[in-house]
């Protein structure tokens, strides 16, 4: 199947549809209750830092825990690949005759597939935790890291309890099935003669695992049977319980938003265990590298192994939320199970499903260990788009059109001046669109798209002479495609408002796109080229008090990826770090000034804040709006959550694009609100476009434009 | 008085798991306890014992003493390394855990020393307790009771 039809396939799905929204929204509400009164950042870069370790730190922490319970006769293994995990785990149950073996949840066991190594060698393992057992009777694999059945419905539980149990099953009765489930895993606690736990956290200073677990089955699986095998990967190491602790603190609250689980356990060795002969437990520990112990070295990767499995990385990723676990991810599910795909199972594994992911961000600012997983994510498409290669047509475009600013400039307003007989103007709006697509596919159908302008931004800037207003105090604006092409008046109104200040606005003398759409298409050279054009194109820093971007993208551009690309070129890396370090939102710069607005008329206004305005510029403009609108500001429910626009990601993920889409225009509505104010040309395109297609008549507007028209400067 | 702020935090996190609670004097606790049908007592700081082996058919109800409470979550910590308590912990329908007021600390890293010294030797189980056994495994429904107690009352003997 390739990734589209799977993708098509669960959006398709009606029940996870319901389920993940559902989930979505309780779980951003939970998780902000359980992190009240504490300092999130704080706690996480706590985690970030006491997680930051090289090969040769963990190894002495592995070594003082080996110690620690191997002197008292436990035993410890180490196992190179997945496969010798399997097989010493097999051989302890066959080594005690146990044909049942109890598992709790382990993410790790997914990995390297135990089950069916053990099934293969006629062995039984059981899952007991609620979830996963479903999904084992059922045949399934799970869809998330702490919800693994939350794909299903009471209804499916139902069916699949009475196909294995035999009995009658009420579809509706929750309760009830729980209790199926209590019973018949019950009495597999007592016949196993294995009990497998995995461990959220490994204490080296004596030994002792750390379990989280709501369900108590991991207390089960470690108590009752006379044997107890820990599997855990080498990363779940830590000093001493200080550090433990830490860990345990945002463990929860960032995966349930609970503010503890009901369980948390510390399980040193050989603790007395009456099935046994001489009383005590027969303790196993099978240490598993499966690649992790390479990437501890590695510069960025090594990040990736900070992770503690909470799984709030696709709580929050607003594409994880549209096609569920089973296609977003592989045996790791969500933003870092794209990347541990990419490490654990190879890139080849990973290459389609990393394409998924929109750039929103989302990951990298509530991941609890401080992982930047949208840039782990952004390095590996690159990695893959040069092994693999990119879409043909998209590489052409970028490398004879893009990176070429003059050819670019001199194809678009040839466009400009022929698409007049497909363009019309859109009745609810006034504003000019494209009629219809040529050839469009169906499902890229879901929104309108902006004509292009007749005459670019630049063009107007220097015609209508507002390259001749001087001042001492300047600014320096990068205007990007999106305001050159489509549209210049948000540029312009910008221009307007601070000459009217008293500012000089200087723009390049040729528009270069940022790079960020080769950059997201996973091609390196060609985003290269664009950075270096783009770059060479900005006047110094030195002369101007801020670099000013009306697309955070752009802005998130020059601050974070051409210190990237720029890395072997030191004249140039100079210059894109002081450049970095200017780059201002206009609404920041705007509130910087200390300009007084008031409003003119009474319409209601709410505002979508775009991801990168928030997460790559530290910027919302929901706090000026709502203290200049008072009660004409309407907050919009998920107002940081991403539209779905990701540029060229819209169409090669359309129908993705388009469900994300549509959540953001049903929260938009509920608001009432007459004007949607955002401030990024994209998300106005991707917004104003679905509004249009489905003839809704709200109006949307860049900031600078929302300025223009509906504010006036307080004298 | 800062037990009392930590007292009230305790029993803002308990009451949100679903726990009972009770505050009462060792005199009105040692006196009503016995009215209950324990089948498992371990009270070491009152010197109650009454030993059980749980079983495959579980039991009824429990009677554990914590070693610490702790206010930043709700929890109370249990070493319960003795394998008989540890049994009738998992498997109890109803536990009830009681605890001297004395011994409510207030966050999580004010047990480290306990954890470190309860699992240095050869063999060690603290467990943190929140509440009843519970799952959201079904459409999120909170569902309690999946495999360990279905309910859980905390006792807290302020005069100790
Ligand atoms: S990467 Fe971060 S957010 Fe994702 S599961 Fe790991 S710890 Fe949680
Ligand atoms: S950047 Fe956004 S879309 Fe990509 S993985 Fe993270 S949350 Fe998901």
């Amino acid at each position: 199947m390739t990734i589209h039809t799977k993708i098509d396939e669960k959006l398709n799905d009606k029940v996870l549809y319901q389920n993940l929204k559902g989930f979505a929204t309780a779980y951003k509400a939970s998780k902000e209750n359980a992190y009240k009164g504490l300092d999130f950042e704080a706690l996480r870069t706590k985690v970030h830092d006491l997680k930051d370790r090289d090969l040769n730190k963990v190894m002495q922490q592995f070594n003082q825990f080996k110690e620690n319970v191997e002197k008292h006769g436990c035993k410890v293994f180490q196992a190179k690949t997945g496969d010798d995990a399997c097989r010493y785990i097999a051989d302890v149950m066959k080594s005690h005759g146990a044909k049942y073996m109890v598992k709790s949840k382990s993410m790790t066991s997914e990995e390297i597939q135990l089950n069916q190594y053990l099934e293969k060698e006629g062995l039984s393992p059981i899952e007991t935790d609620l979830g996963e057992w479903i999904l084992q009777i059922a045949n399934e694999h799970p869809s998330h890291m702490v919800m693994p059945a939350i794909h299903k419905t009471r209804q499916q539980v139902a069916k699949i309890f009475s196909d294995y149990t035999g009995e009658k099953v009420d579809p509706d009765d929750i309760k009830a099935m729980v209790e199926i489930a209590r019973r018949f895993l019950r009495e597999y606690y007592f016949k196993a003669g294995v009990g497998m736990t995995g461990a959220n956290v490994a204490v080296a200073s004596t030994g002792t695992i750390g379990l989280v677990t709501n369900e108590g089955n991991a207390r089960l699986s470690s108590t009752v049977p006379p044997v107890h095998i820990v599997l855990v990967g080498y990363e779940k190491l830590c000093d001493d319980f200080g550090q433990a602790l830490d860990i345990v603190r945002v463990l929860p609250k960032s995966a349930t938003g609970q503010i503890i689980t009901s369980y948390t356990t510390w399980i040193k060795g050989r603790t007395p265990s009456h099935k046994n002969a001489d009383g005590i437990k027969e303790t196993h520990y099978v240490f598993l590298d499966n690649g992790r112990l390479a990437f501890l070295e590695h510069p960025k990767f090594k990040e990736a192994l900070k992770c503690i499995r909470c799984g709030s990385c696709a709580n929050i990723c607003p594409a994880y939320e549209m096609v569920g676990g089973h296609v977003y991810g592989d045996r790791y599910i969500g933003s870092i199970g794209l990347i541990l795909t990419a490490l654990y199972q190879g890139d080849a594994a990973a290459k389609d499903i990393l394409k998924m992911c929109i750039g929103c961000r989302a990951c990298s600012f509530n991941c609890p260990s401080g992982i930047d997983l949208q840039t782990l994510i952004s390095d590996l498409k690159l990695v893959v788009g040069k092994k693999y290669g990119i879409n043909p047509v998209k590489k052409k475009v970028f490398k004879s059109v893009v990176a070429k600013p003059k050819r670019m400039k001199s194809l678009l307003s040839v466009g400009a001046n022929f698409q007049f007989p497909l363009t019309t103007t859109n009745k609810l709006n006034q504003e000019k669109i494209i009629k219809t697509v040529p050839m469009l596919p169906k499902e890229m159908d879901f929104r309108k798209f902006p004509a292009l302008a007749s005459k670019t931004f630049s063009k107007r800037f220097f015609k209508d002479g507002y390259d001749q207003f001087s001042s001492q105090r300047k600014v320096f604006f990068y205007p990007g495609c999106a305001i050159e092409y489509f549209y210049p008046e948000m540029g312009l109104a910008m221009v307007k408002l601070l000459q009217k200040s008293g500012i000089q606005v200087d723009i390049p003398k040729v528009a270069a796109c940022c790079g960020i759409p080769a950059i997201a298409s996973g091609d390196p050279d060609n985003a290269r080229t664009m950075i270096f054009n783009t770059l060479d194109k900005l006047n110094d820093a030195k002369d101007y008090e801020a670099l000013l971007v009306l697309c955070p993208t752009c802005g998130g551009a020059i601050k974070h990826e051409f210190l990237d690309f720029t890395k072997a070129d030191p004249d140039r890396y100079k210059k894109a770090s002081q450049l970095g370090q200017m780059v201002t939102p206009v609404g920041q710069f705007l509130e910087d000034q200390g300009i007084q607005f008031k409003v003119i008329g009474n319409k209601t206004v709410t505002y979508h804040t775009p991801c990168h305005d928030s997460r790559s510029l530290s910027y919302s403009a929901e706090a000026f709006l709502s203290s200049v609108l008072g009660e004409q500001f309407i907050p919009l429910t998920d107002s940081n959550v991403c539209c779905g626009f990701g540029g060229t990601y819209s169409l090669d993920f359309s129908s993705i694009s388009n469900g994300i889409l549509n959540k953001k225009i049903e929260n938009i509505e509920a608001t009432k609100a007459e004007i949607l104010v955002t401030d990024c040309p994209g998300c106005v395109m991707q917004i104003n476009g679905g509004l249009m297609h489905q003839k809704k008549a709200v109006k949307v507007m860049h900031l600078t434009e929302f300025i223009e028209n509906h504010l006036v400067v307080v004298e | 008085m800062k037990v009392m702020k930590l007292l009230e935090q305790f029993l803002e996190k308990s009451t949100l798991v679903g726990n009972e609670n009770r505050l009462v004097t060792t005199v009105d606790f040692q006196n009503d306890f016995k009215r209950e049908d324990y089948e498992y007592i371990h009270l070491p700081g009152l010197n109650i014992f009454l030993d059980k082996q749980a079983g495959e058919a579980g039991i009824r109800r429990a009677l554990i003493e914590a070693d610490y409470a702790i206010a930043e979550t709700g929890s109370v910590v249990i070493d319960s390394c003795n394998e008989n308590l540890r049994l009738a912990s998992c498997l109890a329908e109803k536990l009830d855990v009681v605890f001297p007021l004395s011994k409510l600390v207030d966050n999580m890293h004010d047990v480290a020393d306990f954890l470190e010294e309860r699992t240095s030797e050869s063999g060690g189980y603290v467990a943190f307790i929140t509440g009843a056994s519970r799952t959201a495994d079904i459409e999120r429904v909170l569902t309690v009771g999946v495999h360990g107690p279905k309910e859980m009352t905390v006792i807290i003997l302020n005069d100790l």
